[in-house]
């Protein structure tokens, strides 16, 4: 780890002017992607700004029909959280297998999402769900939010106050582990709302991406039957030492009638 | 344990006595020790895996505040710092020789600490930043310049035996270090020629580490008043290190201390001295003051020694019956980028046939070297391998000639009978009921109900499958072992013994030893190693020599000072020596109902001034033996797999394990020996793999995001039970428990998913068998059947 000075600042505002203008500063939220990043000299920046002392970009709300989760809400209160087990149960049991037990009380969802892992499970939430990203400037659609690898539409100086998930008529997220790091190998989430069906897949590709002609079958009938012969094309998908991209392309569209099952059977309940 | 032990005797699963420290953190690991005023190393560390190195540059690096010197491979050689003394192979009388089999010499080449004109993997050790902090040295290990001339690697094991593969040394003919033979030749052909059927195998056993929970640490020290280093660090066994520091260093044996106190996992990997550890001890001199240095888990993913990595082709030969005919074949095993150690190769392919009758046998055994980090013998060093091989080929001969597996398996187990039975390449199995042994392992894991767990779990859309796969160990290592124990007149008893727990709970095993055969209390001994400044000699732990050898040491001990204690009790008792009974920590003079302890006695040999010369001073006795016959463990597993055919994930859902221990010392331990050991045989079935780009030799998992460590979610509760049939080549009878788990485990698990498989007509999955291998193979299968039926 190389020398930075520490900011914790305990309001937005003063967070957002010590990361104003300068592109060396970087906002730590849980830290447990960049913690490790900086400790391997991956990462160097000249100053880092905590954003845990800032009470207004924590905590779990309901505001009519959307969940309001607060960026610096560690991933173990969406899992306890009686509110996001009453609107979005399928959220609590991903956030529940994030990472480990220490992860979860350190990693947030502002944290997760702004870093864009291509692996990363809070991503397909929000985008199956059709979340909408709240920052100190503005609402960013789900859509428009995840660019690509690690990449986001954030602009410098933005910082994530708050994620705001419409509540679904039913969804699931079905994740299978990397062996190793157990991110995913491949997640799909899928959502069934008034506005349709959404299938966001995470892990598979270089960014969380809309399945889109299972989206279309299962908006005819959400029902499992409905994805027989939707294929996913491998082109594009992420290859490593753990799974190819045809294998991927492969679970992905498995994981995808698994959760529209799931979905239902939590729907029946 | 739900229930607390009866007693601290041998057999009681008495609970260990070090975890409380080690559970709460009090233990003393490497990187626990700081010495005052040290300064801290940091290597520098090739990114390329095959390299000329054309020049070091440390001028910048120098510059950087806080670093004190930059070291390298010449200035190693300025100081007269010799090679790492590998021993290609461990010296044991009961293993067979290999040897090249045009009589020329088997290449070795020097491997000093740091990298002196070219690179062999990535990771190796070029220079070492001694700096005043951990940072200082990172800063300045950054600043180091290196100019490499690159070459072209080659890190697969097949590959780099090829005769054009890139040569790792240019003073040899080829990668190819050892190309030897061992069995018969003439008589496999012979066999072969009047077979009924050959069933043929091709595979690779591919590389694996050990991934230690405490990674490498090393503190060095130099007291330059009196030309004397120590070395703080995890080893299996100080003393060898301490041996092998002082040749490293040139000077004599007392000029070095080695210090290693709790070791958090061995496995193999911290068998052999390592780079960093001489670098310390040297670099302490040249600072003058102590110099630390702790590995960080991605420099161990690159540089522990790791372990297997063996390519395999074999073929056995059945009669009409299923007998057994003969065995044939070539194994090539990989020491990675340093001619370190070909013992693997010898412990596999001196077992090929493992614990079947197989008359006759030959193979081709080649030791290789890759621009991989070194190998050594890890975890039941080379027979994981070959029983995985042998397993393999019995269950693709049922399937090929139709044969039941279980009766295939009995029909061709050596018996009881046959002991001690001689197997074709002249190892001399001691005892032993193997199908006895297998029959119980198959009624524990309830074999015959398996056809109604598959209908079940067909219903719920699962392949269900039950492999069965026996092993047969030969336990041989360092011969020598000795122990130096002391009754004192405070009612404690010292043992000092040169092997250290790497895990294994000696100072519970061993101090029940000694409260059996002396009768003072268990918590009054106390088990002393791990610092040669009293530990005179010791072999290490390793080749399940640890309790196989205390325990015949310990032996020893006790019965020459119960002996000695006969002599001054008798004094005591006022009675002749030769009547006094010694029972229980008591001897008694028989009739008069008089008695006096061993503690007792060991106050008179301090006290009493009528003492002739010989028994006067510390009630103490010195066991020191070599053993040079080998161990013979063996045992059965029986593993079932449900495999989920659209993704080809694997859940295990049951596990039988039954071990032949001869006599168990602690029930508890030898079951959590058997626990890691299946943990750590399945790890290398399903999950682990140290993946070299075959192309460049880059290390794609050098880190836990991709190094694929078995978890306890990955395992169903172990069914583990072991049996006692005393070795008749051991004097208590005892047979090592610490490799069995691991040993059958790769095999079993293979069988369990090609049987889970076999409906789709998958003959066999490599391993790991991930995911995607098994996914693969089920559309292979269902291709080429599809194929057949146009």
């Amino acid at each position: 780890m190389y020398d930075f000075s520490y900011h914790k600042p305990a309001s937005l505002d003063e967070a957002a002017s010590l990361i104003s203008g300068r592109d060396d500063v970087k906002l730590l939220a849980g830290g447990m992607s960049l913690i490790p990043a900086l400790k391997l000299r991956l990462a160097t920046y000249s100053d880092l700004v905590d954003l845990g002392a800032i009470d207004a970009l924590k905590g779990i709300r309901r505001e009519g029909n959307t969940l309001v989760i607060g960026a610096m809400t560690p991933h173990a209160e969406v899992v306890a959280s009686a509110e996001v087990e009453r609107a979005i149960p399928a959220l609590a049991e991903l956030a529940g297998g994030i990472g480990d037990p220490l992860v979860r009380n350190r990693g947030t969802m502002g944290g997760s999402i702004a870093n864009a892992d291509p692996a990363a499970d809070y991503p397909a939430s929000v985008l199956g769900l059709a979340a909408t990203v709240v920052t100190n400037r503005r609402e960013i659609a789900a859509d428009q939010f995840f660019l690509g690898l690690f990449e986001t539409a954030l602009k410098p100086g933005e910082i994530i106050t708050a994620v705001r998930f419409p509540i679904p008529e039913a969804a699931a997220y079905c994740k299978f582990p990397q062996p190793a790091s157990r991110f995913a190998l491949a997640g799909v989430f899928v959502a069934k709302t008034a506005g349709g069906v959404r299938v966001a897949v995470t892990g598979a590709g270089p960014s969380v991406f809309r399945f889109k002609e299972a989206e279309a079958a299962l908006a005819k009938k959400f029902d499992p039957a409905a994805l027989d012969g939707i294929e996913v094309r491998p082109d594009g998908l992420n290859s490593d030492i753990h799974a190819s991209a045809e294998y991927r392309a492969s679970c992905v569209v498995v994981l995808a009638r698994r959760a529209v099952m799931k979905a239902r059977e939590a729907g029946a309940r | 344990m739900a229930q607390p032990a009866r007693s601290s005797r041998i057999g009681e699963p008495v609970r260990r006595k070090e975890d409380l420290r080690l559970i709460t953190g009090a233990g003393c690991f490497s990187d626990d020790v700081s010495l005052p005023g040290q300064a801290y190393a940091v290597m520098v560390r090739s990114p390329h895996a095959h390299a000329r190195l054309r020049s070091i540059d440390a001028g910048k690096a120098l510059t950087v505040p806080g670093v004190i010197a930059v070291l390298t491979g010449h200035d190693l050689l300025a100081d007269g710092l010799k090679p790492i003394p590998h021993r290609p192979f461990s010296p044991h009388p009961a293993d067979i020789p290999l040897a090249n089999t045009d009589g020329t010499p088997m290449f070795t080449a020097p491997h000093h600490a740091l990298v002196i004109d070219k690179v062999r993997h990535v990771g190796e050790a070029l220079a070492m930043v001694i700096a005043e902090t951990i940072a200082a040295a990172k800063d300045g290990a950054e600043a180091v310049e290196v100019d490499y001339e690159l070459l072209p690697a080659v890190a697969n094991t097949a590959a780099a035996a090829r005769p054009d593969a890139p040569r790792l040394f240019e003073n040899a003919r080829s990668n190819v270090c050892l190309d030897a033979e061992a069995g018969d030749g003439k008589a496999t052909a012979a066999a072969f020629a009047c077979a009924a059927h050959v069933v043929r195998f091709e595979t690779w056993i591919p590389r694996v580490t050990g991934v230690p929970m405490e990674p490498r640490a090393a503190v060095g020290a130099y007291d330059a008043s009196i030309g004397h280093y120590t070395l703080h660090a995890g080893t299996s066994g100080a003393w060898r290190t301490k041996m092998d520091l002082a040749i490293m260093l040139g000077v004599a044996e007392d000029a070095v201390r080695v210090v290693t106190r709790d070791v958090g996992g061995h496995f193999g990997t911290r068998g052999m001295l390592y780079a960093e550890f001489a670098l310390v001890v040297w670099a302490a001199r040249r600072a003058g003051r102590p110099v630390k240095w702790t590995c960080e888990r991605h420099e161990a993913f690159a540089t522990d020694y790791q372990g297997r990595d063996l390519v395999v082709e074999a073929e056995l030969a059945l009669d009409k019956d299923g007998r057994f005919l003969a065995m044939r074949g070539s194994n090539i095993s990989n020491a990675g980028g340093h001619t370190t150690n070909f013992s693997p190769l010898r412990k596999g392919v001196e077992i090929m046939s493992t614990i079947y009758r197989v008359p006759a046998a030959h193979f081709r055994a080649r030791g290789i070297v890759s621009n991989t980090a070194p190998t050594r013998p890890y975890r039941s060093s080379g027979r994981p391998e070959v029983i995985y091989v042998m397993e393999r080929l019995i269950d693709l001969a049922a399937r090929q000639c139709g044969f039941d597996r279980v009766e295939l398996r009995r029909r061709n187990l050596v018996t009881a009978a046959e002991m001690p039975y001689t197997n074709p390449f002249g190892m001399i199995y001691d005892s032993g009921d193997y199908p006895g042994v297998m029959e119980k392992a198959l009624t524990l894991g309830d074999w015959a109900g398996f056809p109604a767990r598959r209908a079940e779990a067909r219903a719920r859309g699962k392949c269900r499958g039950i492999g069965v796969a026996n092993y047969v160990d030969t336990a041989s290592g360092v011969p020598r072992e000795r122990a130096e124990m002391t009754v004192h007149p405070d009612g404690t008893v010292d043992v000092i013994i040169g092997t250290v727990s790497t895990g294994q709970g000696h100072e519970t095993s061993f101090a029940q030893l000694v409260t059996e055969w002396l009768g003072v209390p268990f918590d009054k001994v106390r088990i002393l190693t791990g610092d040669t400044e009293f530990v005179r000699f010791g072999g290490g732990t390793h080749s399940g020599r640890g309790m196989r050898l205390a325990s015949i040491v310990i032996w020893g001990a006790s019965r020459k000072i119960i002996e000695k204690g006969k002599r001054i009790a008798a004094l005591l008792l006022e009675c002749e020596p030769g009547t006094v009974e010694f029972r229980d920590g008591l001897f008694a003079r028989p009739g008069a109902g008089r008695t006096v302890s061993l503690f007792d006695v060991a106050r008179g040999a301090r006290d009493l001034l009528d003492l002739s010369q010989d028994l006067r001073g510390p009630l103490a006795a010195i066991a020191d033996e070599t053993v040079s016959v080998a161990q013979f463990p063996y045992g059965c597993q029986v593993a079932e797999v449900e495999i989920d055919p659209e993704l080809g994930t694997l859940e295990i859902v049951r596990y039988t394990a039954v071990d032949d221990v001869g006599r168990a010392v602690n029930p508890a331990i030898i079951h959590g020996q058997v626990h890691g050991g299946i943990a750590q045989g399945v790890g290398q079935a399903l999950l682990e793999q140290c993946y070299y780009d075959p192309d460049t030799g880059q290390l794609l998992s050098g880190s836990f995001m991709d190094y694929a460590m078995p978890r306890a979610d990955n395992f169903p509760f172990f069914n583990t039970e072991y049996v006692e049939i005393p070795s008749p080549t051991h004097p208590l009878g005892m047979r090592p428990a610490g490799e069995g788990g691991t040993a059958p485990a790769l095999g079993v698990m293979i069988n369990a998913i090609a049987d889970a498989l076999s409906e789709f007509g998958v003959r066999h999955v490599e391993m790991p068998a991930t995911p995607e291998r098994i996914w693969r193979a089920i559309r292979e299968a269902r291709g080429s059947a599809g194929e057949r039926r146009r």
